[in-house]
């Protein structure tokens, strides 16, 4: 069993310079079957994995179908119309489109801007506490507010900033006068309390991930470049800095697939009459046209235009990393 | 990474997936016989509290009365209508389903056909033929009943007011627009509550959850002003209500009462769950909306101090501006009771069904819908309905079966044929609830009724998405002063342009038909 688990030797990579023929083939199918043989126990254990993500990812993807065709549920998958691309011409002639592309992307900017650095700066002001005992504490409570949800967020934020009896909100008028302003509501507010909202809730928890990074720092590099004569200030820029930069590298990558995710809940709970202009996005989009109108086609194909648009950013990036001489995620 | 190649590793994925899509196309089993459809029934209902044990007392007096098994999906009512788009996008359609007719993702199935269409086939059944008119035109959907209507009062709308405030400053109820506007003036400006502060408003309006014409306290107001509810005619053809000078008129008036301060500040915000907050917390002396919030408002009152039982006042609809009344009428019902194709396949097999809905809604069917079961959980006393029994665990559970679910599945009994009313707990809700028939009748001489209520615009069901949002949005913009009368009416432009024109040609075209 054991000795199963252990390859004896590593099996070389098919040579590509001969061309392949037939007996060659049979060889390799022979080979083939042989290491599968030889390997069970291995691909046993990668099976259950298999299984999930053929029955829970790939399987599901029948129903994409339904982007190409007028879908009436009483008709069933197969009993509806194909009718090819109109719901995308529809999606991209459409009055919407413009609007929910500026929209997502900006969102997605200032996501980038503003909340993606935050958890790398806190996690490194942590770092440099050394009373362990309010490092610890600040630490837990930092991740407190990831663990509530985005309705309690944006009932705080009602709270807090309403026209008419919100604590912030009045606090500010005190300090400014003139008239009043509804945060909550107006279209101008809307992106700057996403943001803030997506700070306060998520910064904390991001931090994680850095704080490990930072652990695995070997201690004896900052004690050579002590005696070397380093500073604080030269010791993060020459040794800290480059040892969470892959974290970063990865973490940026991660990130850039999901940029079109503009987070349904925060976004669909912020939402007004006075600043749907602003706020609509894919997600919401969706939404609305898939499960409030129905037109399941049509919400089908904007999440799958959406989809298509992450998976290009997350190629696009993991290049750029590549080029830039960083190891990429894959 | 080398053990595998990656080739080996991609057929041995593709193997094991093929296995698993033999083995996923082998699980889903026939167990939908023809079989169920005739000794039970599946419904959908909506649910305004904790779902009833199917076990429950109730449910088997129901059960027994109608000789069928029923299998009802209770679903909390904030969810309905998206709970509803999920249930039509599934294969499971319940036989009974209390359906928004109007909404597009219903319309489409029951063009499919998976829906009967019942148009003529309800009169012979007894407690299911419609009772009124107008109220079976305007279920109707393009000239075909989908369902069968709940009944509600025709015209339900008025102006709530805070009773002691209108005496303390020596007001009069409100006859006209100018009237009301007086009185928020006041509400706003005199110290109603007499803590010599400036902290009190004239309206409380709270963040609409609907579209356009859909009974918002701005529809109401529009109404008064001359504009048509929803569409109406102008030159011999129909016209969306928002264009017309009466839509402007109204809204331009409105904007004035924002801008002074007589309306609550977050009106764009407000939900309008905690609608009565404002109002009895003494912020707001008004609200325009349905009159059952007036004893709402009175039971509110008296829960904090017993000694306020009267501090609310109800009042109709009002006169424009022209010194005539146009009053804002309500549909007359609240969705349909729609009979899915699923199981019920056959004529004979939808009479059947139509035989125990019959059984449901006749008079005994309709008290255990409303009121519950006689001598355990009330008793009858002339023509009301008097609780007992109330401290017992059992006879709770019936009364909250009876109130937060049944009384959904009824479709006669809420204006009250062949049920009893609920007595009211005191003199004020009594002489409330009184004034809510004198005050509809009154009212209804004056309705303005939706001529196109009936008509489902092809357009507006593809395109539905960009063009509900459009109008409402910008009303309430235009309102708060985020943009001005011309970006209104570009706004306006914009409807038309976006799809607005077919639709209005559509309904012109359906109408003419459905008139011919």
């Amino acid at each position: 069993m054991a000795t199963d688990l252990v390859p004896e030797v590593v099996q070389p990579a098919a040579d590509s310079s001969q061309p392949a023929s037939a007996p060659r083939r049979k060889r390799r199918t022979k080979t083939l079957g042989r290491d599968l043989w030889r390997y069970r126990w291995l691909y046993l254990l990668l099976l259950p994995g298999l299984v999930y993500f053929a029955l829970f990812k790939y399987l599901p993807m029948y129903g994409l179908t339904i982007a190409f065709k007028d879908y009436v549920p009483f008709l069933g998958y197969s009993g509806s119309e194909w009718v090819g691309l109109k719901h995308f011409q529809e999606l991209f002639t459409g009055p919407d489109f413009g609007r929910l592309m500026f929209n997502t992307l900006l969102l997605a900017v200032l996501t980038v801007v503003f909340v993606f650095p935050a958890p790398i700066v806190v996690a490194l002001l942590l770092n440099e506490l050394r009373v362990n005992v309010l490092k610890r504490s600040v630490q837990s409570l930092v991740y407190i507010p990831h663990f509530l949800s985005w309705t309690i967020v944006a009932s705080l934020t009602y709270l807090l900033f309403s026209v008419d009896f919100g604590v912030i909100a009045n606090w500010i008028h005190g300090l400014v006068g003139g008239q009043k302003t509804d945060y909550v509501a107006q279209a101008d507010w809307f992106r700057p309390l996403i943001v803030l909202q997506l700070l306060w809730k998520q910064t904390g928890w991001g931090t994680i991930i850095y704080l490990a990074a930072l652990a695995g720092v070997d201690s004896q590099l900052y004690e050579a470049a002590r005696v070397d004569g380093a500073g604080r200030w030269r010791q993060f820029w020459h040794i800290t800095l480059p040892a969470i930069r892959p974290t970063i590298v990865v973490m940026a990558i991660l990130t850039s697939g999901h940029l079109m995710d503009s987070g349904f809940e925060q976004i669909w709970l912020m939402t007004t009459s006075l600043n749907r202009d602003v706020a609509d996005v894919f997600d919401t989009f969706v939404y609305y046209i898939g499960i409030t109108q129905g037109s399941f086609s049509y919400a089908t194909a904007v999440g799958l235009f959406k989809g298509v648009i992450g998976v290009v950013l997350i190629f696009g990036s993991n290049l750029l990393a590549k080029r830039m001489g960083q190891r990429g995620l894959f | 990474m080398t053990i595998f190649s990656t080739r080996r590793l991609a057929v041995a994925a593709a193997l094991s997936t093929a296995l698993l899509a033999a083995s996923a196309c082998s699980g889903g089993g026939e167990n939908k016989g023809g079989e169920t459809a005739s000794n039970e029934l599946t419904v959908m209902a909506p649910l305004f509290g904790t779902a009833p044990d199917p076990n429950g007392e109730l449910q088997q007096a129901v059960e027994k009365l109608i000789g069928k098994k029923l299998q009802i999906t209770w679903v909390p009512n904030a969810q309905y209508g998206d709970k509803s788009n999920v249930t039509l996008a599934s294969d499971k359609i319940p036989d009974l389903m209390v359906a928004n007719e109007k909404s597009p993702s219903f319309v489409k199935a029951a063009e499919a056909g998976a829906f009967w269409d019942l148009t003529g086939k309800l009169d012979k059944y007894q407690n299911l033929k419609p009772a009124n008119e107008q109220t079976a035109k305007n279920t109707q959907t393009n000239g075909k009943t989908y369902g069968i209507y709940r009944v509600r009062p025709l015209l339900r709308s008025g102006i709530v007011i805070r009773k002691d405030w209108l005496a303390k400053l020596g007001l009069k109820e409100p006859q006209s627009v100018e009237d009301l506007y007086t009185i928020a003036k006041a509400f706003a400006e005199k110290d109603p509550d007499g803590n010599g502060k400036k902290d009190t408003y004239g309206l409380i309006i709270p963040k609409w959850p609907g579209n356009y014409a859909s009974a918002s306290p701005y529809d109401v107001i529009e109404t008064w002003f001359g504009a048509p509810n929803g569409w109406g005619e102008r030159d011999g053809k129909l016209v969306p209500g928002f264009d017309t000078p009466e839509f402007l008129a109204a809204n331009q008036w409105l904007r004035k009462w924002v801008s002074e301060g007589l309306v609550n500040p977050d009106f764009a915000t407000l939900d309008s769950a905690n609608w009565n907050d404002p109002f009895v917390q003494g912020k707001g002396g008004m609200i325009i909306d349905v009159n059952v919030r007036a004893t709402q408002l009175l039971d509110l009152f008296k829960e904090k101090n017993p000694k306020d039982f009267d501090k609310v006042t109800l009042v109709g609809n009002l006169k424009g501006p022209d010194g005539e009344k146009h009053s804002y009428p309500f549909t007359g019902y609240n969705m349909v009771i729609a009979i899915s194709k699923q199981h019920v396949r056959t004529e004979e097999q939808l009479d059947q069904v139509l035989q125990t809905l019959d059984k449901l809604e006749s008079k005994e069917g309709s008290i255990l819908l409303t009121n519950g079961i006689e001598g355990r959980n009330f008793k009858a006393d002339g023509k009301y309905a008097v609780p007992i029994n109330q401290d017992d665990a059992k006879v709770k559970a019936i009364q909250n079966d009876v109130d937060k679910a049944f009384i959904q599945l009824g479709t006669r009994a809420s204006v009250g044929l062949g049920t009893y009313a609920l007595r009211p707990n005191d003199e004020a809700s009594r002489k409330m609830r009184e004034k809510f028939d004198v005050l509809m009748n009154e009212d209804l001489k004056t309705a303005v009724f939706n001529p196109a209520l009936s008509i489902i615009a092809p357009t507006s069901v593809a395109k539905g998405q960009t063009l509900d949002t459009i109008i409402p949005d910008a009303r309430i913009k235009y309102l708060s002063g985020a943009i001005t009368e011309d970006q209104l009416k570009a706004q306006i432009k914009r409807w038309y342009d976006s799809g607005g024109t077919d639709i209005a040609k559509e309904v012109n075209d359906l109408a003419a038909k459905a008139g011919g």
